[in-house]
């Protein structure tokens, strides 16, 4: 037997490695070094068509229609976490035993396709939340956001710990910031997709993925494929065997092109050269896909490796139905979700948010975090902005920057410093200097266009005064403000994001001193 | 108040070779400062100044303002003044500077200390052979926009300091402040609690709560817990963090740009004024007091309404009464 050197293989795990780590990197990275990554996130198919680039989403579909669904093994970064955690759920296996674990399984296409026009026909009825749960990019950026970075932080913040013992500054310390029902439905996701991978290979992709189904729709017209070599091929099944697809039938020396993901493990296995990635034409007659096949020998295994799959995400459901704490701030409406800047309304950002998380992620003030039950269960899971640890900084548009949904819209600085995402409400009975009559001011301190102002109050003490044209609702007020159980100042969430009042911009005037004054 | 009588200052050429830069009051001025210290002199060390046609001055200033020069320079000479740094750093000893860097912004907006006049110090440090110089504050802003934006970590950096972040508490140890109203402990940074010495180096703003934030209100960013000031009566909480033990060698208070109005943060370059000038004293209220009255020229600022510096008097943290001082005023 020799050898192959499969090149394309080793081109197929070599890209998927780099774009695996440089997308994870873009997620659990908070020191601001990883931005130039994010078109990775820009390329995924489903926010490309949601934030309407139509150039990406011809390319990726000319991709595919030229050399099948090569995105499912390097693009997808959930697939390629699958393909990992395949690996791993695999280590101890024999390598014999590694390379033949599959049969050939009928295609679900019923499934599939009725799935994916639900998700269409749901979405133009205005809700997105089926995308939202099977979308592969956004359950990574789940997954990468609420599992990955947290144990990042957390390996960040023990060697940050060693080293400050050596008095050495060269790592700083980051506060670990997770939502718990975030967490428990990332981990439930991760530990699903693993069982799944590890008994059935890529059968998340082939029956759920809307992203699959569509490119499928594509790639079963594809004009480069894996094809049997018909003189070649002894009918060993090696290739079937290791083909986690499960989309190669050995007896009938048939390629279900819109399974394969081309990951050219196939190649791998046949020692003859008796799988052969070339030129097909995708009109022939003889289609190798989509013929109803006679033998399902895994049929019964098949349906019940989909209803465990699903069993298992629904089943975590219930989980998430942790109460937030709903007591606090009875005084203060904070029913509706504050959207993040250039997010325009709540009905465009249900609409476009899939909810990936990476505003979450790269938000450097950690003002945006994902909802639990807050604002009722059809927010669960996505981004709003909340200013218990801090407040959305004046000159920062990274969250409009990065969302590759256009959820949020790209925003200018000086567009973003005019966006009010909300209101600051000011309560002067609970107010220090009302309470206490000592100065504060804090929130005035904070307030980036004066919308809230020191006037004249007792004495030489100055109270806060509002006005509210002027606020953009960053919170920094809010954030700051010192008073307890429940702040002088809050912003109030608007349901359509509004624009503030240019800030007048007074005369520099010139001041000329030539004498100390004292 | 402190008098350093080691510190000596050398007029040169004061009978003859006068520069031409110096002006005719100030040269009066010197003249007879020089002649009152002349006075006091010994007689051996006076007939050494006069064979070498020198006066020395054996009385460091007690607070020192310059200006009409760049920042770097403004320094300089007020360190030469003082006796020069060699005064208040020694080798081998590790140095915090504590500058404002409060905000995200831009030095032109003067929310945040001169990066040029912090690089010039760490290299004045790093001269008189510090070992190690560390920069931090504690930010009100996104700490690593305010280190980048500010120019301050770049100015450090390039100086050969080290600036160090100042967002988390682990950063802090707890302290005890007997001498305080209020505020009785506080969380202080490590950075500073481990150092051998201290500069405080604040920007002169006004200030929204505080009325003016200067020498004493920049105390703020060595705690970590911010909120108890504004809880807890703000003016007495910034009076009783000075009260820490470990006070800075120098308070240095930058009004190269200073903020009218707007403050802290500032709403555009309306709010702010280049007016090339730098105060710099041992005493932390006679600064802040001296900065007051430099403001009041500018914009109205009643000295009542900043009270942490009467009450900062009155827990004898410094004097207030400018009249008692021996300030040095120099042009540029």
């Amino acid at each position: 037997m020799k050898k192959r050197i499969n090149i394309l293989k080793i081109m197929r795990v070599l890209l998927a490695l780099f774009v695996f780590a440089a997308i994870t990197f873009l997620f659990i990275d908070f020191t601001g070094k990883s931005d130039h990554f994010s078109w990775l996130a820009h390329m995924q198919l489903i926010p490309a068509i949601l934030a309407g680039m139509g150039g990406i989403v011809i390319v990726l579909l000319l991709l595919t229609f030229l050399f099948g669904r090569i995105y499912c093994s390097v693009i997808c970064p959930f697939g390629i976490l699958q393909d990992i955690l395949e690996r791993i759920t695999t280590f101890r296996m024999k390598k014999k035993k590694r390379k033949t674990r599959y049969r050939y399984a009928k295609p679900q296409n019923k499934l599939r396709y009725i799935l994916l026009a639900a998700i269409v026909i749901l979405f133009f009825a205005g809700t997105t939340r089926p995308l939202l749960l099977l979308d592969p990019y956004s359950n990574f950026g789940r997954i990468a956001t609420n599992i990955f970075a947290p144990v990042y932080v957390g390996l960040n913040n023990l060697a940050e710990f060693i080293l400050l013992k050596f008095n050495n500054y060269s790592l700083y310390h980051q506060r670990v910031y997770a939502v718990l029902s975030s967490v428990l439905f990332s981990a439930a996701v991760f530990i699903a997709i693993g069982i799944a991978v590890h008994m059935r290979g890529r059968i998340f992709c082939n029956t759920l993925c809307p992203t699959g189904a569509i490119l499928s729709l594509v790639s079963r017209y594809s004009i480069f494929r894996l094809s049997f070599d018909k003189e070649a091929c002894n009918q060993c099944g090696l290739c079937e065997k290791g083909c986690k697809a499960q989309c190669i039938d050995s007896k009938e020396k048939s390629i279900d092109a819109s399974r394969c993901v081309d990951c050219f493990n196939c190649i791998s296995a046949c020692s003859k050269g008796g799988m052969q990635y070339r030129f097909v034409n995708p009109f022939s007659k003889k289609k190798s896909v989509g013929k109803v096949e006679k033998k399902a020998p895994e049929k019964a295994n098949s349906r019940r490796a989909f209803i465990a799959t699903s069993a298992t995400i629904a089943g975590t459901l219930p989980l998430l139905s942790v109460k937030g704490a709903d007591k606090e701030k009875e005084l203060i409406d904070h029913s509706k979700p504050i959207l993040p800047p250039g997010a325009i309304s709540r009905k465009h950002f249900d609409k476009n948010c899939t909810a990936c998380h990476l505003c979450v992620a790269k938000c450097p003030n950690h003002v945006i975090k994902p909802a639990t039950f807050q604002f009722g269960a059809g927010y669960l899971l996505k981004p709003h902005i909340t200013y218990e640890h801090g407040f959305c900084n004046y000159e920062c548009t990274i969250c409009s920057e990065v969302c590759p949904n256009h959820a949020i819209e790209p925003l200018t600085k000086e567009e973003k410093k005019l966006v009010q995402v909300g209101i600051a409400e000011f309560i002067k009975e609970l107010c220090i200097v009302y309470t206490e009559g000592t100065d504060c001011g804090a929130c005035s301190e904070h307030c980036p266009t004066q919308a809230v102002h020191m006037v004249p109050y007792e004495g030489t003490l100055t109270i806060p005064k509002m006005e509210q044209e002027l606020c953009i609702g960053c919170g920094g007020c809010e954030y700051i403000c010192p008073a307890r159980p429940v702040r002088a100042i809050n912003v109030i969430a608007k349901e359509v994001q509004g624009t503030a009042k240019v800030p007048v911009v007074e005369e520099h005037k010139e001041v000329e001193v030539d004498d100390f004054g004292f | 108040m402190r008098f350093t009588m080691k510190a000596v200052f050398v007029f040169r050429g004061l009978f003859n070779n006068t520069p031409k830069t110096m002006k005719r009051r100030d040269f009066l001025k010197s003249g007879v400062m020089a002649g009152v210290a002349a006075s006091t002199l010994s007689f051996s060390k006076l007939d050494a100044a006069l064979s070498k046609n020198e006066v020395l001055v054996e009385e460091a200033p007690d607070l020192v303002a310059v200006m009409g020069g760049e920042p770097d320079v403004m320094l300089q000479k007020a360190l030469e003044s003082l006796g020069g740094i060699g005064k208040y750093v020694k080798k081998g000893q590790s140095v915090v500077i504590k500058p404002n860097i409060g905000w995200d912004k831009t030095p032109e907006l003067a929310a945040n200390t001169n990066p040029k006049l912090v690089a010039e110090l760490v290299k004045q440090c790093f001269a008189a052979g510090a070992k190690k110089v560390t920069v931090f504050d504690h930010t009100c802003n996104e700490w690593k926009q305010c280190y980048t934006n500010s120019g301050i970590e770049k100015a450090v950096k390039d100086a050969g300091g080290t600036i160090v972040p100042g967002n988390d508490e682990v950063y802090y140890s707890e302290v005890k402040l007997p001498n305080a109203v209020k505020m009785k402990e506080a969380k202080i940074h490590k950075a500073l609690i481990d150092a051998d010495v201290w500069f405080n180096v604040p920007v002169l703003k006004n200030h929204g709560g505080a009325k003016m934030t200067i020498a004493m209100k920049n105390y703020m960013g060595i705690v970590w817990d911010r909120g108890y000031f504004h809880q807890n009566d703000l003016q007495q909480c910034i009076a009783d963090a000075c009260t820490w033990s470990k006070k800075p060698v120098l308070n240095i208070v930058d009004a190269y740009r200073v903020m009218r109005q707007n403050g802290p943060q500032g709403k555009s370059a309306a709010d702010v004024s280049e007016l090339k000038t730098l105060i710099v004293s041992p005493d932390i209220v006679a600064v802040d007091a001296a900065a007051v009255k430099f403001f009041n020229q500018v914009q109205k600022m009643d000295m009542d309404a900043v009270s942490h510096i009467g009450t900062g008097a009155k827990m004898k943290l410094g004097t207030q009464d400018l009249d008692k001082l021996n300030i040095k005023r120099i042009r540029i």
